[in-house]
Protein backbone atom coordinates (compact mmCIF):
# COMPACT_ATOMS: atom_id res chain seq x y z
CA UNK A 1 0.00 0.00 0.00
CA UNK A 2 2.88 2.07 0.40
CA UNK A 3 4.01 1.77 -2.80
CA UNK A 4 0.75 3.56 -4.11
CA UNK A 5 2.27 7.08 -5.72
CA UNK A 6 0.39 10.20 -3.30
CA UNK A 7 -0.62 12.49 -5.65
CA UNK A 8 0.53 16.10 -4.97
CA UNK A 9 -1.38 18.96 -5.61
CA UNK A 10 -0.72 22.45 -6.09
CA UNK A 11 -2.19 25.06 -3.63
CA UNK A 12 -4.48 25.91 -6.05
CA UNK A 13 -5.57 22.46 -6.68
CA UNK A 14 -6.31 21.56 -3.20
CA UNK A 15 -7.98 25.01 -2.59
CA UNK A 16 -10.40 24.40 -5.56
CA UNK A 17 -11.48 21.05 -4.11
CA UNK A 18 -11.31 22.19 -0.66
CA UNK A 19 -13.55 24.88 -1.85
CA UNK A 20 -15.73 23.03 -3.49
CA UNK A 21 -16.15 19.78 -0.63
CA UNK A 22 -16.96 22.99 1.92
CA UNK A 23 -18.88 25.45 -0.47
CA UNK A 24 -21.34 22.70 -1.57
CA UNK A 25 -22.08 20.92 1.47
CA UNK A 26 -22.65 24.39 3.81
CA UNK A 27 -24.71 26.01 1.09
CA UNK A 28 -27.91 26.90 3.41
CA UNK A 29 -26.85 27.87 6.76
CA UNK A 30 -28.37 29.16 9.96
CA UNK A 31 -26.09 30.32 13.15
CA UNK A 32 -26.64 31.26 16.40
CA UNK A 33 -23.88 33.73 18.04
CA UNK A 34 -22.34 36.83 19.35
CA UNK A 35 -21.18 39.44 16.94
CA UNK A 36 -17.50 40.89 17.74
CA UNK A 37 -14.71 43.14 15.42
CA UNK A 38 -17.98 44.23 13.34
CA UNK A 39 -16.72 46.69 11.10
CA UNK A 40 -19.17 48.98 8.62
CA UNK A 41 -16.29 49.64 5.86
CA UNK A 42 -16.50 52.97 4.32
CA UNK A 43 -17.26 50.60 0.86
CA UNK A 44 -20.58 49.55 2.49
CA UNK A 45 -19.82 45.94 2.87
CA UNK A 46 -19.98 44.88 6.98
CA UNK A 47 -16.89 42.74 8.00
CA UNK A 48 -17.26 40.86 11.89
CA UNK A 49 -17.05 37.29 13.70
CA UNK A 50 -19.50 35.55 14.89
CA UNK A 51 -18.12 33.71 18.06
CA UNK A 52 -19.31 31.41 21.14
CA UNK A 53 -17.57 30.19 24.07
CA UNK A 54 -15.12 27.62 22.18
CA UNK A 55 -14.73 28.77 18.46
CA UNK A 56 -15.24 31.97 16.54
CA UNK A 57 -16.17 32.46 12.57
CA UNK A 58 -15.39 35.26 10.44
CA UNK A 59 -18.11 36.53 8.39
CA UNK A 60 -19.00 39.20 5.53
CA UNK A 61 -22.15 41.02 4.94
CA UNK A 62 -22.44 43.02 1.49
CA UNK A 63 -23.19 46.12 0.95
CA UNK A 64 -26.70 45.86 -1.02
CA UNK A 65 -27.40 42.88 1.44
CA UNK A 66 -26.67 44.58 4.67
CA UNK A 67 -29.37 47.46 3.69
CA UNK A 68 -31.95 44.67 4.52
CA UNK A 69 -30.76 44.48 8.18
CA UNK A 70 -33.28 47.07 10.38
CA UNK A 71 -30.66 47.37 13.15
CA UNK A 72 -27.10 48.67 13.47
CA UNK A 73 -25.33 45.75 14.99
CA UNK A 74 -23.13 45.86 17.59
CA UNK A 75 -20.50 43.82 19.24
CA UNK A 76 -21.77 41.53 22.01
CA UNK A 77 -25.23 41.37 20.47
CA UNK A 78 -26.42 38.04 19.68
CA UNK A 79 -27.46 37.25 16.51
CA UNK A 80 -28.98 34.63 14.27
CA UNK A 81 -27.72 34.95 10.45
CA UNK A 82 -28.20 32.74 7.48
CA UNK A 83 -26.05 32.18 4.83
CA UNK A 84 -23.53 29.76 3.15
CA UNK A 85 -19.29 29.25 2.89
CA UNK A 86 -17.11 30.37 1.05
CA UNK A 87 -13.29 29.76 0.71
CA UNK A 88 -11.41 32.68 -0.14
CA UNK A 89 -8.52 31.18 -2.23
CA UNK A 90 -5.86 34.14 -1.74
CA UNK A 91 -5.95 33.96 2.08
CA UNK A 92 -6.68 30.37 2.77
CA UNK A 93 -9.39 30.84 4.60
CA UNK A 94 -13.43 30.44 5.51
CA UNK A 95 -15.85 32.72 6.17
CA UNK A 96 -19.27 33.05 6.47
CA UNK A 97 -21.29 35.38 3.17
CA UNK A 98 -23.63 36.15 5.33
CA UNK A 99 -27.77 36.63 3.47
CA UNK A 100 -29.72 37.81 6.81
CA UNK A 101 -29.31 38.82 10.03
CA UNK A 102 -31.54 39.16 13.15
CA UNK A 103 -31.59 39.46 16.63
CA UNK A 104 -31.39 35.96 18.34
CA UNK A 105 -34.27 37.81 20.91
CA UNK A 106 -36.12 40.43 21.93
CA UNK A 107 -33.88 40.39 24.75
CA UNK A 108 -31.08 41.48 22.37
CA UNK A 109 -32.54 44.70 21.13
CA UNK A 110 -33.64 45.26 24.96
CA UNK A 111 -30.11 45.08 26.12
CA UNK A 112 -28.96 47.05 22.59
CA UNK A 113 -31.17 49.81 23.86
CA UNK A 114 -30.38 49.67 27.41
CA UNK A 115 -26.78 49.65 26.83
CA UNK A 116 -27.44 52.78 24.39
CA UNK A 117 -29.66 54.58 26.71
CA UNK A 118 -26.97 54.05 29.46
CA UNK A 119 -24.29 55.55 27.31
CA UNK A 120 -26.08 58.30 26.25
CA UNK A 121 -27.59 58.91 29.36
CA UNK A 122 -23.81 59.19 30.71
CA UNK A 123 -22.82 61.72 27.83
CA UNK A 124 -25.52 63.97 29.22
CA UNK A 125 -27.85 63.70 25.90
CA UNK A 126 -31.28 63.41 28.31
CA UNK A 127 -30.37 66.53 30.33
CA UNK A 128 -33.38 68.93 31.11
CA UNK A 129 -30.86 71.32 30.43
CA UNK A 130 -30.60 70.34 26.93
CA UNK A 131 -34.01 70.79 26.08
CA UNK A 132 -35.69 73.57 24.01
CA UNK A 133 -39.04 75.28 24.82
CA UNK A 134 -41.47 74.37 22.50
CA UNK A 135 -43.02 77.53 20.85
CA UNK A 136 -46.62 78.22 22.25
CA UNK A 137 -47.96 79.92 18.65
CA UNK A 138 -46.02 77.70 16.22
CA UNK A 139 -45.98 79.18 12.54
CA UNK A 140 -45.31 76.10 10.52
CA UNK A 141 -44.50 72.63 11.88
CA UNK A 142 -42.37 69.96 10.37
CA UNK A 143 -43.71 66.62 10.62
CA UNK A 144 -41.03 63.80 9.57
CA UNK A 145 -43.10 61.18 9.16
CA UNK A 146 -44.01 58.47 6.72
CA UNK A 147 -46.38 60.09 4.05
CA UNK A 148 -49.26 57.08 4.46
CA UNK A 149 -50.52 55.89 7.11
CA UNK A 150 -52.76 56.84 9.61
CA UNK A 151 -50.01 58.53 11.92
CA UNK A 152 -49.79 61.98 9.46
CA UNK A 153 -53.66 61.51 8.73
CA UNK A 154 -54.08 61.74 12.29
CA UNK A 155 -51.31 64.59 12.93
CA UNK A 156 -53.73 67.07 10.22
CA UNK A 157 -56.86 66.30 11.60
CA UNK A 158 -55.41 67.57 15.15
CA UNK A 159 -53.98 70.58 13.75
CA UNK A 160 -57.09 71.43 11.65
CA UNK A 161 -58.91 71.13 14.94
CA UNK A 162 -56.94 72.38 17.24
CA UNK A 163 -55.16 75.73 15.85
CA UNK A 164 -55.56 75.75 11.86
CA UNK A 165 -53.67 79.21 11.89
CA UNK A 166 -50.64 76.74 11.52
CA UNK A 167 -48.69 75.76 8.59
CA UNK A 168 -47.77 71.91 8.25
CA UNK A 169 -44.79 70.81 6.06
CA UNK A 170 -44.65 67.44 5.56
CA UNK A 171 -41.40 65.40 4.80
CA UNK A 172 -42.00 62.06 4.08
CA UNK A 173 -39.34 59.70 6.05
CA UNK A 174 -39.30 56.22 5.95
CA UNK A 175 -39.66 55.29 9.76
CA UNK A 176 -39.28 51.05 9.29
CA UNK A 177 -36.63 48.97 8.17
CA UNK A 178 -32.63 49.79 7.31
CA UNK A 179 -32.79 52.71 5.26
CA UNK A 180 -35.34 54.27 7.80
CA UNK A 181 -32.74 55.56 10.35
CA UNK A 182 -30.48 57.01 7.79
CA UNK A 183 -33.42 58.95 5.95
CA UNK A 184 -34.33 60.25 9.48
CA UNK A 185 -31.04 61.58 9.79
CA UNK A 186 -30.89 63.16 6.84
CA UNK A 187 -34.66 64.44 6.67
CA UNK A 188 -34.00 66.27 10.27
CA UNK A 189 -30.76 68.13 8.62
CA UNK A 190 -32.87 69.08 6.03
CA UNK A 191 -35.46 70.75 8.04
CA UNK A 192 -32.91 72.43 10.14
CA UNK A 193 -31.64 74.17 6.70
CA UNK A 194 -35.27 75.56 6.76
CA UNK A 195 -35.50 79.25 8.21
CA UNK A 196 -39.19 79.44 8.87
CA UNK A 197 -39.42 75.83 11.19
CA UNK A 198 -40.62 76.40 14.33
CA UNK A 199 -41.09 72.51 15.72
CA UNK A 200 -40.59 69.45 14.34
CA UNK A 201 -42.79 66.66 15.37
CA UNK A 202 -40.35 62.57 15.16
CA UNK A 203 -43.52 60.58 14.55
CA UNK A 204 -44.12 57.05 13.63
CA UNK A 205 -47.79 54.83 14.29
CA UNK A 206 -47.48 51.66 16.72
CA UNK A 207 -45.37 48.82 15.32
CA UNK A 208 -43.32 45.58 16.93
CA UNK A 209 -39.92 46.74 18.82
CA UNK A 210 -38.56 45.92 15.22
CA UNK A 211 -40.61 48.82 13.06
CA UNK A 212 -39.59 51.24 15.99
CA UNK A 213 -35.86 50.09 15.83
CA UNK A 214 -34.97 52.63 13.97
CA UNK A 215 -35.71 55.54 16.41
CA UNK A 216 -33.33 53.22 19.05
CA UNK A 217 -30.69 53.87 16.88
CA UNK A 218 -27.64 56.06 18.27
CA UNK A 219 -27.38 58.14 14.97
CA UNK A 220 -30.93 59.17 15.26
CA UNK A 221 -30.56 59.76 18.87
CA UNK A 222 -27.98 62.24 17.51
CA UNK A 223 -29.30 63.79 14.81
CA UNK A 224 -32.10 64.75 17.34
CA UNK A 225 -29.96 65.93 19.87
CA UNK A 226 -28.40 68.21 17.19
CA UNK A 227 -31.50 69.62 15.68
CA UNK A 228 -31.94 73.48 16.53
CA UNK A 229 -35.15 73.19 16.24
CA UNK A 230 -37.45 71.51 18.98
CA UNK A 231 -38.15 68.50 18.61
CA UNK A 232 -41.09 66.63 19.79
CA UNK A 233 -41.28 62.66 19.21
CA UNK A 234 -44.29 61.00 19.01
CA UNK A 235 -43.37 57.18 18.63
CA UNK A 236 -45.54 54.24 18.42
CA UNK A 237 -48.26 54.11 21.40
CA UNK A 238 -48.55 54.88 25.27
CA UNK A 239 -45.95 52.16 26.13
CA UNK A 240 -43.35 52.51 23.66
CA UNK A 241 -40.46 54.38 24.43
CA UNK A 242 -37.24 54.88 22.48
CA UNK A 243 -34.24 56.66 22.70
CA UNK A 244 -35.70 59.71 20.34
CA UNK A 245 -37.99 60.03 23.15
CA UNK A 246 -35.34 60.33 25.65
CA UNK A 247 -33.11 62.80 23.49
CA UNK A 248 -36.17 64.93 22.30
CA UNK A 249 -37.52 68.08 23.71
CA UNK A 250 -40.71 66.69 24.50
CA UNK A 251 -41.97 63.23 24.39
CA UNK A 252 -45.80 62.57 23.10
CA UNK A 253 -47.24 58.79 23.51
CA UNK A 254 -48.35 58.92 19.98
CA UNK A 255 -48.13 60.99 17.43
CA UNK A 256 -51.77 62.67 17.75
CA UNK A 257 -50.65 63.84 20.84
CA UNK A 258 -48.16 65.14 19.78
CA UNK A 259 -49.36 67.81 17.66
CA UNK A 260 -51.39 68.40 20.41
CA UNK A 261 -48.45 68.98 22.51
CA UNK A 262 -47.32 71.35 19.76
CA UNK A 263 -50.12 73.49 18.92
CA UNK A 264 -52.71 75.62 21.13
CA UNK A 265 -56.23 74.85 20.98
CA UNK A 266 -58.38 77.22 19.14
CA UNK A 267 -61.37 76.24 21.77
CA UNK A 268 -59.16 76.92 24.42
CA UNK A 269 -57.96 80.36 22.91
CA UNK A 270 -61.71 81.30 22.36
CA UNK A 271 -61.77 80.79 26.01
CA UNK A 272 -59.22 83.09 26.91
CA UNK A 273 -60.75 85.65 24.37
CA UNK A 274 -64.10 85.45 25.73
CA UNK A 275 -62.65 86.10 29.70
CA UNK A 276 -60.63 88.71 28.34
CA UNK A 277 -63.58 90.17 26.94
CA UNK A 278 -65.86 89.66 29.85
CA UNK A 279 -63.54 90.96 31.97
CA UNK A 280 -63.00 93.89 30.13
CA UNK A 281 -66.85 94.80 30.38
CA UNK A 282 -66.80 93.76 33.70
CA UNK A 283 -64.02 96.35 34.20
CA UNK A 284 -65.30 99.56 32.32
CA UNK A 285 -68.36 98.52 34.32
CA UNK A 286 -66.84 98.04 37.75
CA UNK A 287 -64.93 102.10 36.54
CA UNK A 288 -68.01 103.87 35.64
CA UNK A 289 -69.96 102.65 38.60
CA UNK A 290 -67.21 103.94 40.50
CA UNK A 291 -67.50 107.26 38.75
CA UNK A 292 -71.08 107.23 39.05
CA UNK A 293 -71.06 106.46 42.95
CA UNK A 294 -68.88 109.42 43.19
CA UNK A 295 -71.04 111.89 41.25
CA UNK A 296 -74.29 111.09 43.50
CA UNK A 297 -71.99 110.95 46.24
CA UNK A 298 -70.46 114.43 45.67
CA UNK A 299 -74.43 115.36 45.12
CA UNK A 300 -75.79 114.32 48.21
CA UNK A 301 -73.06 115.64 50.13
CA UNK A 302 -73.34 118.57 52.17
CA UNK A 303 -70.99 121.56 49.99
CA UNK A 304 -73.78 120.43 47.30
CA UNK A 305 -76.83 120.36 49.57
CA UNK A 306 -75.02 123.72 51.51
CA UNK A 307 -75.92 126.36 48.28
CA UNK A 308 -79.25 125.53 48.31
CA UNK A 309 -79.20 126.08 51.85
CA UNK A 310 -77.19 129.63 51.40
CA UNK A 311 -80.31 130.26 49.08
CA UNK A 312 -82.87 129.62 50.64
CA UNK A 313 -80.76 131.54 53.37
CA UNK A 314 -80.70 134.68 51.46
CA UNK A 315 -84.39 134.42 50.06
CA UNK A 316 -85.23 135.15 53.62
CA UNK A 317 -83.00 137.70 54.64
CA UNK A 318 -84.27 139.48 51.19
CA UNK A 319 -87.47 138.77 52.82
CA UNK A 320 -86.80 140.56 56.01
CA UNK A 321 -85.41 143.46 54.34
CA UNK A 322 -88.37 143.55 52.16
CA UNK A 323 -90.53 143.91 55.05
CA UNK A 324 -88.12 146.34 56.82
CA UNK A 325 -88.02 148.60 53.74
CA UNK A 326 -91.83 148.25 53.20
CA UNK A 327 -91.96 149.73 56.60
CA UNK A 328 -89.93 151.84 56.44
CA UNK A 329 -91.21 153.60 53.43
CA UNK A 330 -94.64 153.07 54.66
CA UNK A 331 -93.60 155.02 57.84
CA UNK A 332 -91.64 157.89 55.86
CA UNK A 333 -95.15 158.27 53.44
CA UNK A 334 -97.35 158.87 56.46
CA UNK A 335 -94.66 161.20 57.72
CA UNK A 336 -94.49 162.80 54.72
CA UNK A 337 -98.13 162.88 54.69
CA UNK A 338 -98.83 164.43 57.85
CA UNK A 339 -96.04 167.31 56.78
CA UNK A 340 -97.97 168.05 53.29
CA UNK A 341 -101.20 168.56 55.50
CA UNK A 342 -99.31 171.33 58.05
CA UNK A 343 -97.90 172.53 55.15
CA UNK A 344 -100.86 172.87 53.13
CA UNK A 345 -102.48 174.52 56.18
CA UNK A 346 -100.11 176.90 56.46
CA UNK A 347 -100.26 177.69 52.64
CA UNK A 348 -104.08 178.02 53.42
CA UNK A 349 -102.99 181.10 55.60
CA UNK A 350 -101.69 182.73 52.28
CA UNK A 351 -104.99 181.77 50.82
CA UNK A 352 -105.70 185.10 48.24
CA UNK A 353 -109.39 184.59 48.73
CA UNK A 354 -108.71 184.98 52.82
CA UNK A 355 -106.61 188.16 51.67
CA UNK A 356 -109.77 189.38 49.72
CA UNK A 357 -111.98 188.74 52.34
CA UNK A 358 -109.93 190.67 54.61
CA UNK A 359 -110.54 193.45 52.24
CA UNK A 360 -107.56 193.40 49.60
CA UNK A 361 -108.54 193.70 46.36
CA UNK A 362 -106.26 192.28 43.28
CA UNK A 363 -106.10 194.42 39.66
CA UNK A 364 -105.65 192.65 36.64
CA UNK A 365 -104.74 193.80 33.65
CA UNK A 366 -105.04 191.68 30.64
CA UNK A 367 -105.05 188.67 32.94
CA UNK A 368 -102.00 189.30 34.70
CA UNK A 369 -102.45 190.73 38.40
CA UNK A 370 -100.52 193.91 38.64
CA UNK A 371 -98.54 193.91 41.58
CA UNK A 372 -96.17 197.42 41.15
CA UNK A 373 -97.05 200.52 40.16
CA UNK A 374 -94.89 200.63 36.97
CA UNK A 375 -96.66 197.73 35.63
CA UNK A 376 -99.97 199.79 35.63
CA UNK A 377 -101.19 200.82 32.53
CA UNK A 378 -103.97 203.76 32.72
CA UNK A 379 -105.01 204.12 28.76
CA UNK A 380 -105.74 200.01 29.29
CA UNK A 381 -108.99 199.07 30.84
CA UNK A 382 -108.66 196.88 34.23
CA UNK A 383 -110.34 194.44 36.24
CA UNK A 384 -110.04 195.34 40.17
CA UNK A 385 -111.48 191.71 42.13
CA UNK A 386 -112.71 191.74 45.66
CA UNK A 387 -113.86 188.89 47.74
CA UNK A 388 -117.26 189.26 46.39
CA UNK A 389 -116.80 189.80 42.53
CA UNK A 390 -115.09 191.79 40.22
CA UNK A 391 -115.47 195.53 38.80
CA UNK A 392 -114.32 196.07 34.96
CA UNK A 393 -113.16 199.58 34.80
CA UNK B 1 -53.60 88.47 4.09
CA UNK B 2 -51.17 85.87 3.84
CA UNK B 3 -50.80 82.86 6.50
CA UNK B 4 -47.79 83.94 8.47
CA UNK B 5 -49.62 87.79 8.34
CA UNK B 6 -52.69 86.78 9.97
CA UNK B 7 -50.57 84.36 12.58
CA UNK B 8 -48.80 87.02 13.59
CA UNK B 9 -51.52 89.33 14.13
CA UNK B 10 -53.62 86.89 15.73
CA UNK B 11 -50.53 86.50 18.50
CA UNK B 12 -50.30 90.10 18.46
CA UNK B 13 -53.69 91.19 18.53
CA UNK B 14 -54.16 88.43 21.78
CA UNK B 15 -51.28 89.85 23.51
CA UNK B 16 -52.69 93.44 23.24
CA UNK B 17 -55.80 92.12 24.57
CA UNK B 18 -54.48 90.53 27.53
CA UNK B 19 -52.35 93.66 28.22
CA UNK B 20 -55.33 95.71 28.18
CA UNK B 21 -57.68 93.39 30.48
CA UNK B 22 -54.80 93.70 32.70
CA UNK B 23 -54.59 97.39 32.44
CA UNK B 24 -58.39 98.07 33.28
CA UNK B 25 -58.48 95.76 36.27
CA UNK B 26 -55.43 97.47 37.41
CA UNK B 27 -57.94 100.24 38.16
CA UNK B 28 -55.22 102.77 37.46
CA UNK B 29 -56.56 104.22 34.29
CA UNK B 30 -58.62 107.70 33.98
CA UNK B 31 -61.84 107.32 32.91
CA UNK B 32 -61.24 108.44 29.33
CA UNK B 33 -58.33 105.87 28.92
CA UNK B 34 -60.66 103.38 30.17
CA UNK B 35 -63.54 104.44 27.37
CA UNK B 36 -61.09 103.96 24.74
CA UNK B 37 -58.89 101.02 26.04
CA UNK B 38 -62.72 99.28 26.00
CA UNK B 39 -63.35 99.69 22.87
CA UNK B 40 -60.26 98.68 21.46
CA UNK B 41 -60.49 95.56 23.87
CA UNK B 42 -63.56 94.34 22.55
CA UNK B 43 -62.66 95.07 18.78
CA UNK B 44 -59.67 92.83 19.08
CA UNK B 45 -61.37 89.79 20.75
CA UNK B 46 -64.15 90.48 17.72
CA UNK B 47 -61.10 90.03 15.16
CA UNK B 48 -59.22 87.47 16.82
CA UNK B 49 -61.88 85.18 17.26
CA UNK B 50 -63.20 85.73 13.65
CA UNK B 51 -59.20 85.39 12.56
CA UNK B 52 -59.80 81.70 14.27
CA UNK B 53 -63.17 81.76 12.68
CA UNK B 54 -61.41 81.79 8.74
CA UNK B 55 -58.48 79.81 9.72
CA UNK B 56 -57.59 76.97 6.92
CA UNK B 57 -54.95 74.66 7.67
CA UNK B 58 -52.20 74.85 5.08
CA UNK B 59 -50.24 71.61 4.20
CA UNK B 60 -47.10 71.50 1.93
CA UNK B 61 -44.64 68.64 1.65
CA UNK B 62 -40.85 68.95 1.53
CA UNK B 63 -40.89 67.08 -1.63
CA UNK B 64 -43.21 70.13 -3.46
CA UNK B 65 -41.08 72.58 -1.95
CA UNK B 66 -38.28 71.27 -3.57
CA UNK B 67 -40.42 70.79 -6.71
CA UNK B 68 -41.36 74.15 -5.94
CA UNK B 69 -38.01 75.41 -6.49
CA UNK B 70 -36.20 73.35 -9.21
CA UNK B 71 -39.87 74.73 -11.58
CA UNK B 72 -39.12 78.36 -10.83
CA UNK B 73 -35.36 77.75 -11.49
CA UNK B 74 -35.85 76.51 -15.05
CA UNK B 75 -38.36 79.34 -16.15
Amino acid sequence: MNEVKEQIFSVSEITRSIKFVLESNFEKLSIEGELSNFKAHSSGHWYFSLKDEEAVINCTMWKGVNNYVFFTPEDGMKVIITGRLTVYAPRGSYQIDVRTMKPAGVGELQAAFERLKRKLFDEGLFDEQYKKAIPFFPKKIALITSSEGAAVRDMISVAERRFPLVELLIVPTKVQGADAAREIVENLAKVNLLKNIDVIILARGGGSIEDLWPFNEEIVARAVFKSDIPVITGIGHEVDFTIADFVSDLRAPTPSVAMELATPDQEELKGIIQDNSSAIVSSINSILDEYRSEIEYQINSYTFKYPLEKVRNYSQQIDTLNIMINNLVEKKLLTNNSRILLLSKTLEGYDIQKSLKKGFALIRQNSKFVTRKNNFNKSETHTIQFYDGEIKI
Amino acid sequence: MSKKKSLDSFEDKLKRLEAITEKLESGETGLEQSIVLFEEGIKLSKECISILNKAELKITTLQKELNNISTNDED
